[in-house]
């Protein structure tokens, strides 16, 4: 990868970037490794991979486990927070939308999650960034924590970061909240009509038990299905929007490393969220099988 | 837009473009008032010259100047024109935007086309990598890439069509595996047809508008990669893409105590939500157009 790393490390934003000599750098490149044939560097970086060492990370001079292990959470939060968001209120408004079909209220719906839906997720950050934290002051503008603050309960801390984190997922949330939406709408509009929901209400059940129970459980393996295979889109749309919130996870972390060509960091960072994904993928198939026992072999 | 199908007579063509300019009745108004957002921005990327009075790359006034007579939109930090430089960075997008989706629409169409046909093992195979490539978190992928790469259109260009060919291949190897079972296929095929014969006359015309809608949906997710790598500061510096001028914008200490977002930033980013939601509605109609059946249940954002 064009860019030397050592450029960066003599010098930070702003300063005089003075050149190592000559010794000095061959005396780094010994100690991280660089200074070995492609093939045995690659061989050894696999062995480490396996002894759960990912390297040392060449601007901060930390291991690049610990650096992703303090970062992890917060981009999994974040991510979390928007399947969860999402997912409920989507199948809250595609309900509520499929209830009322085709009159007002299910129009505006439709138009507002069509037009959201297409917006991509860091200008949508950035709008809410400029007009909701700048603007307005309503919330904080970057971080996930105020530091400096003194001892506080536990309680104060999480409404805290709540309050940090209610942007960037709002953020992420909406990108996703259109597919959802839509989703949940269709299933529950060629439901209804059907004939055991007729029956369903002529024994006397009520309307919700007859909408969770029997309506939304269709939605479920497909609401599943559409969750996992965005997972790939909403980790980088969480990337950016973590660089539009400055909130401190990978995704932050992974631009940084990128502008100071910190190779292991970037590798470290980038096996760990590639590695997440697809195993999450992989759990998706083991939680088909529990959905719905009639899925075969070989679908999806 | 014409269709170019190659060996068919002039006849054909004509009956298929009037064909296409009746289906333009079907399109809804908000299909309409995306075509003509659409052909808005793409006139402003070809007479970007006549449309502009200061230059898009040099510095013409004070900086940072809100918008007046002189610089309608304002000026940036290094005191650039705003228009000029909304104007030519409409070209970065249309061309990032077009130039992918048609690399990786012809690529991922051939694959799917060859998949689908071929079966067995080479289909699985390829089903595979797709399936792959489908999951993978393509993002943190193309910030790799595009740093590995280096700055430049061309390597954006190239790490983005990298990802966007699986896409095109899927659907139209979906397509092909049915078209395939129909009768006429198949008798061709003990006729004696062999594959070009059948992929140039049965196949290829089946295909070509699920292949169009996957273009103009890939442009539209092309065009906001391309951004989203230009706000990260991994894309082409010396293009002025709106990407790009946001990603000065965020960059700017201050940035948020001050009035200079309500040009500097607000123009960019209305300008890429304009293309992106055109393109999108575009697509939509012509989905419904192209193939009535997977209307509402397929599409709706990916």
């Amino acid at each position: 990868m064009p860019g030397d790393p050592f450029l960066f490390l003599s010098g930070d934003q702003g300063e005089q970037i003075s050149a190592y000599s000559d010794e000095q750098i061959r005396q780094y490149k010994a100690c991280y490794g660089l200074d070995q044939p492609i093939f045995r560097s690659y061989l050894s970086y696999l062995a480490d991979l396996f002894r759960g060492r990912l390297g040392q990370s060449l601007y901060f001079n930390e291991s690049v486990g610990h650096i992703v292990l303090r970062r992890l959470p917060w981009t999994v939060f974040l991510v979390c927070g928007a399947i969860l968001f999402s997912t409920v209120l989507g199948t809250a408004l595609g309900s509520l939308s499929a209830f009322y079909r085709n009159r007002l209220l299910d129009n505006v719906l439709y138009g507002f999650m069509m037009f959201f839906s297409e917006i991509p997720a860091f200008l949508i950050g950035l709008f809410f960034l400029f007009v909701f934290a700048a603007s307005l002051g309503l919330f904080p503008l970057s971080g996930a924590l105020t530091s400096f603050s003194p001892d506080r309960s536990v309680v104060q801390v999480l409404k805290d970061i709540i309050h940090h984190a209610v942007l960037p997922v709002a953020a992420l949330s909406l990108t996703r909240l259109g597919g959802m939406y839509l989703l949940v709408r269709n299933i529950m509009i060629s439901i209804i009509p059907k004939a055991y929901m007729r029956t369903a209400r002529a024994k006397g059940l009520s309307r919700y038990r007859i909408f969770i129970r029997h309506g939304l459980r269709n939605a479920l393996l497909p609401l599943t299905t559409r969750i996992f295979m965005s997972l790939g889109t909403l980790v980088g749309g969480a990337v950016l929007v973590e660089n539009v919130f400055a909130y401190p996870g990978l995704g932050l972390m992974i631009s940084q490393a990128v502008m100071v060509h910190d190779y292991p960091l970037i590798q470290g960072i980038f096996l760990v969220i590639t590695l997440l994904v697809l195993s999450a993928n992989l759990m998706s198939e083991v939680l088909y099988r529990v959905l719905d026992p009639r899925v075969k072999d070989g679908e999806g | 837009m014409r269709y170019t199908l190659p060996g068919k007579n002039l006849g054909a063509r004509m009956e298929q473009m009037n064909r296409f300019t009746k289906n333009l009745h079907y399109f809804s108004p908000t299909g309409k008032a995306g075509l003509i957002i659409l052909s808005l921005f793409f006139l402003m990327a070809v007479f970007s010259a006549r449309l502009t009075t200061h230059p898009h790359d040099v510095s013409s006034g004070k900086a940072l100047m809100p918008p007046c007579f002189d610089h309608v939109l304002g000026t940036d930090d290094i005191g650039v024109d705003l228009w000029s430089q909304l104007v030519y960075g409409a070209r970065i997008s249309l061309l990032v935007g077009f130039l992918t989706a048609g690399i990786s629409g012809c690529f991922g169409a051939l694959v799917g086309m060859f998949a689908g046909y071929t079966g067995g093992w080479m289909d699985r195979f390829f089903m595979r990598i797709i399936d792959g490539m489908m999951v993978l978190p393509d993002l943190p992928v193309m910030i790799v890439l595009a740093a590995f790469f280096g700055p430049g259109l061309a390597q954006v260009i190239l790490v983005l069509s990298l990802f966007s060919w699986v896409f095109t291949a899927r659907i139209v190897r979906s397509r092909v595996l049915v078209i395939k079972q129909k009768e006429y296929v198949i008798y061709a095929r003990i006729s004696g047809a062999g594959p070009v014969y059948l992929m140039r006359k049965h196949l290829f015309p089946e295909v070509l508008p699920l292949v169009w809608v996957s273009m103009i949906r890939l442009a539209g997710k092309a065009i906001v990669a391309e951004a989203g790598l230009s706000f990260l500061g991994l894309g082409d510096p010396t293009s002025r893409s709106w990407g790009l001028i946001i990603y000065h914008a965020t960059r700017f200490p201050g940035i948020y105590y001050t009035r200079f977002w309500t040009w500097w930033l607000l123009y960019p980013f209305l300008a890429l939500s304009g293309m992106v939601l055109a393109l999108a509605f575009v697509c939509r109609d012509l989905e419904t157009l192209a193939d009535p059946r997977m209307n509402q249940k397929i599409s709706g954002g990916v």
